[in-house]
């Protein structure tokens, strides 16, 4: 552990907490040594740029605004920086370490024209935010490219790895999640977590809720209307057991699009699960909540296709994914409906903190005052019952069932097992591995990415890919498959392997996708391994005639009307 | 040139003099092994094996059943067709170089090694010249690059007391033959008590006849390990190794640790890049230093790159295709 004494903190202390976090494998310890290091931090500005730049990234999470460097702008920079060429040593390297960002970092500390051209600078983090946003101010490669050469010429290798990271928004990878730096908070100024995951919620800013609690003002986080919540997540059934099903209330799982609405008045703003705002995409979900003029209130729920009183398949809604300005004609065509499911403020008060069942009454008197429409709930007292529940959800062209546990808060940002989801898995078939790609990350040096086939005869070719699949199977099995995949190899490309089609695949899937941009012209959404099928040859896999079929059954099976036993109530 | 064809997966077998390097081919009377790792040990009776004195030893506990016949160092064995040889390779205990000179050339055959060399091997030396190199690439990329030796000493020793003063028990993954001894050698000054894996544990033998030191170690004893230094393979640790001691921080030890994706892989608390192949910039150092007509190159995924930085150096190069070692 490192003891951090240091009262100036600069970036370079900071990216090396974040590796002596990596190396720690204890998640107490890890906490510890970043309450540490925020402690020892003085000045305010500096202690939130700290927990951003750990939990969120360059920018917060409620800013819009991205460098846009992407790992080709980077890759390209450091081979010019070190004097490498891209395609022949770069990508190589990259794909032995399994991460870009590791491997500039490692160029960086072993190319001597490298070290000879950083002379590392002791830099505050405002200076680097000052980087970051000169970064998202500039529009080409070129002029970013040059500013990165510019900034790493005075950073050591560990610094610039983790500001690669801190760029790209995404996780460390140093196994320290927003619920560690809350810890971490929580510790270092102590307080309770809860009280800093409940700032957190409110205020959706790390940075924030660090000074809230270096200041003890904590219980000052207060909700503001038309900034988006992070949902509620929910863990499939699988992986929790449920002993008592009283415990819980059932809905039906909709096949739409997670959404939070915030509605007073004739302002109305509608967010997307990541948190962007989507009010623009759909226009006739925004007019139908201003209509009804309601005071502040803020929803949680799903927006679906929704005509002839029938919920319609996801396929439908994707038309209108995206589409930031639907015409009219898209909009007659595809009309949306908000179903409601949670209610997060009303009365002028966030009521997160209470009981679902608290919740649902204050949602179904909302709903009922102002014809909005809000999922039926059910209560289920056998696993019997939860079956034929099952089935008429299914019935319905609902994607299952969620069960939601009556006495439990609006847990922010967590998937826990207070809200769990009951799904069918929507179909499998038996695929041939084509090519094998080096895996990221935490499978970096082995081939565990897969591009799948299925042969149509009326393709000149054999196999037509399908889609990529990865995850889903033990080390064990990988290793098998690597020693396999070695012998089948007949071509490479960079980090990607071109096999003789022999080795098959079972693959499961939620759902049949049009992608016209695909040879096969279709693809398929979460595709994971089902199992890896050592007893069947390529003769025997599924041909792309079933991939049509299958999709066809979908588009057409027939769903039950909502005015007959309905998954949601909506009183006009 | 002298003309050469691959024998098996490792071995190379050069028909114009009789001889086959690492592996075996009916029609070689002379089989050179450049050490005792099974990729490239001989694995038939009937091959005729010349090796250092430790390489045979080490074979024999390993299962060779062959005829073998001990070199030394810088000791040539000559027929009327060739010259061979040995030069240390600091690799692992016994590890050599062949160095072939006949009447179309010379060419020098590394094996693996490691320059500088590893500290429980008897060093590294080399002829000044020769007119062809087959060589490893194993760490073939800008990517990796060794720590100095000391300073992997240091980090293994402050491991291990580290975790013992915290009330851990240290374990120390490495490979059976070689990177265990290696280990063992660098805790030697500490004289704490070390408990090796049973198979390499047979092996430490002939390291004492070669007269390393291994400090204070023992065979592994499942129900008395827990507070020993402990050293084992990877593949040991998930089938049972010191299951039994609930409080064990584990060390990797390789040159694979240098990719923090290995951290992961195998839950190590710690990753300590010891290789015993030599890293890439010496590679290249190497072959300019040697400056040989031609360079071959083997045991790499990315022979390209390789060639590439050898272009640069003028010097001409070609892929070897022999089996990859992904794994130390």
């Amino acid at each position: 552990m490192i003891i951090i004494t240091n009262t100036n903190p600069s970036f370079r202390l900071f990216c090396e907490t974040l590796q002596a976090i990596r190396e720690t494998r204890s998640s107490n310890a890890k906490i510890t040594c970043f309450a540490n290091y925020l402690r020892s931090i003085a000045d305010e500005g500096e202690l939130a740029l700290a927990v951003q730049f750990t939990g969120e990234g360059a920018f917060d999470d409620l800013s819009a605004k991205r460098a846009s460097v992407g790992s080709r702008t980077s890759g390209l920079a450091a081979s010019e920086f070190c004097d490498i060429d891209y395609d022949l040593v770069f990508k190589p390297c990259r794909t032995a370490t399994g991460s870009s960002s590791e491997t500039i970092e490692r160029l960086m500390e072993n190319i001597p024209v490298a070290v000879e051209k950083r002379t590392p600078a002791d830099r505050s983090l405002s200076e680097i935010m000052g980087i970051f946003k000169e970064l998202a101010d500039l529009s080409g490669r070129d002029d970013k490219k040059d500013l990165l050469h510019q900034a790493w010429s005075r950073m050591t290798p560990v610094e610039i790895k983790y500001f690669i990271r801190i760029l790209g928004q995404g996780s460390l990878r140093i196994g320290f999640e927003t619920r560690s730096v809350i810890a971490s908070i929580a510790n270092a100024f102590n307080t309770d977590r809860e009280q800093v995951r409940y700032a957190h919620m409110i205020t959706g800013s790390l940075g924030k809720t660090v000074i809230l609690a270096k200041n003890e003002r904590l219980h000052e986080a207060t909700f503001r209307l038309f900034h988006p919540l992070s949902f509620m997540l929910a863990s499939p059934v699988e992986s929790r057991s449920v002993d008592d099903l009283t415990q819980y209330v059932a809905e039906e799982k909709f096949d739409g699009m997670r959404a939070q609405i915030h509605s007073d008045g004739e302002n109305v703003r509608i967010f997307s699960r990541d948190l962007n705002d989507i009010t623009k995409t759909f226009p006739d979900v925004v007019s139908f909540f201003s209509e009804r003029n309601l005071p502040a209130t803020v929803f949680d729920g799903e927006i679906c296709v929704y005509e002839n009183e029938t919920i319609q398949p996801f396929q439908l809604l994707q038309k209108r994914m995206g589409i930031k300005k639907p015409g009219k004609k898209v909009l007659e065509k595809y009309p949306a409906l908000f179903i409601a499911y949670d209610l997060l403020f009303t009365d002028g008060t966030p009521i997160f903190d209470m009981p679902l069942a608290n919740r649902r009454k204050k949602l179904q008197q909302t709903c009922d005052e102002y014809h909005l429409p809000v999922t039926s709930q059910f209560k289920i007292g056998s696993f019997e019952e939860l079956e034929e529940r099952f089935s008429l959800a299914l019935e319905h062209g609902n994607e299952g069932l969620m069960l939601k546990k009556t006495d439990s808060p609006y847990e922010y940002g967590q998937r826990r097992k207070s809200w769990l989801k009951v799904k069918k898995p929507g179909g499998s078939f038996d695929t041939v591995v084509m090519y094998a790609h080096a895996g990221s990350g935490k499978r970096g040096g082995t081939y565990s990415d897969f591009t799948l086939g299925k042969n149509d005869e009326r393709y000149e070719e054999e196999f037509i890919p399908i889609g990529k699949a990865y995850g889903g199977y033990t080390n064990e099995e990988l290793k098998k498959m690597n020693t396999r995949i070695k012998k089948l190899a007949v071509e490479r490309y960079g980090p990607t392997l071109g096999l003789i089609p022999e080795l098959v695949v079972e693959i499961e899937f939620d759902d049949i996708q049009v992608n016209k941009r695909t040879k096969a012209g279709y693809t398929l959404r979460l595709p994971r391994f089902k199992a890896i099928r050592w007893d069947l040859g390529p003769a025997d896999v599924n041909t792309l005639q079933d991939v049509e079929a299958f999709f066809a059954k979908r588009l057409n099976e027939n769903r039950l009307a909502q005015h007959e036993n309905p998954s949601f109530k909506f009183s006009v | 040139m002298l003309r050469f064809q691959k024998t098996g997966y490792h071995g190379l077998y050069f028909p114009d003099i009789g001889v086959a390097l690492d592996g075996y081919h009916p029609k070689s009377d002379y089989v050179f092994v450049s050490h005792a790792h099974a990729d490239h040990m001989p694995k038939n009776r009937s091959a005729k094996a010349y090796a250092t004195s430790a390489t045979i030893d080490l074979m024999k506990l390993r299962g060779f059943r062959g005829d073998a016949t001990a070199l030394d160092f810088g000791q040539s064995f000559e027929t009327d067709h060739f010259k061979a040889t040995l030069y240390p390779a600091g690799h692992i205990l016994g590890s050599a170089m062949i160095f072939l000179e006949t009447d179309e050339g010379s060419l020098l055959y590394t094996g693996d090694y490691k320059t500088p060399p590893s500290p429980a091997s008897e060093g590294f030396g080399t002829p000044e010249t020769a007119d062809y190199l087959i060589t490893e690439a194993t760490f073939g990329l800008p990517v990796y690059r060794w720590k100095p030796i000391d300073m992997l000493a240091e980090e293994i020793r402050t491991f291990a007391t580290n975790s013992l003063n915290d009330g851990d028990t240290p374990v120390f993954l490495g490979y059976n033959l070689g990177k265990a001894q290696e280990i063992l050698h660098i805790l030697a000054p500490l004289g704490l008590p070390a408990m090796i894996h049973g198979a390499g544990h047979k092996l430490c033998k002939v390291y004492d006849d070669h007269n390393i030191d291994l400090g204070n170690y023992s065979a592994y004893d499942r129900d008395t390990c827990e507070g020993h230094i402990l050293v084992t393979p990877s593949s040991a640790l998930s089938k049972g190794f010191a299951s039994n001691v609930s409080r064990k921080k584990v060390a990797y030890c390789s040159g694979w640790a240098a990719n923090e994706s290995r951290r992961t892989q195998l839950t190590a608390h710690k990753l300590i890049p010891l290789s015993d192949h030599l890293d890439f910039f010496d590679l290249i150092r190497f072959c300019k230093d040697l400056s040989p007509k031609k360079v071959f190159i083997t045991h790499t995924p990315n022979p390209d790159v390789v060639q590439h930085y050898l272009d640069n150096e003028g010097i001409d190069s070609s892929f070897l295709d022999l089996e990859a070692e992904t794994e130390e």
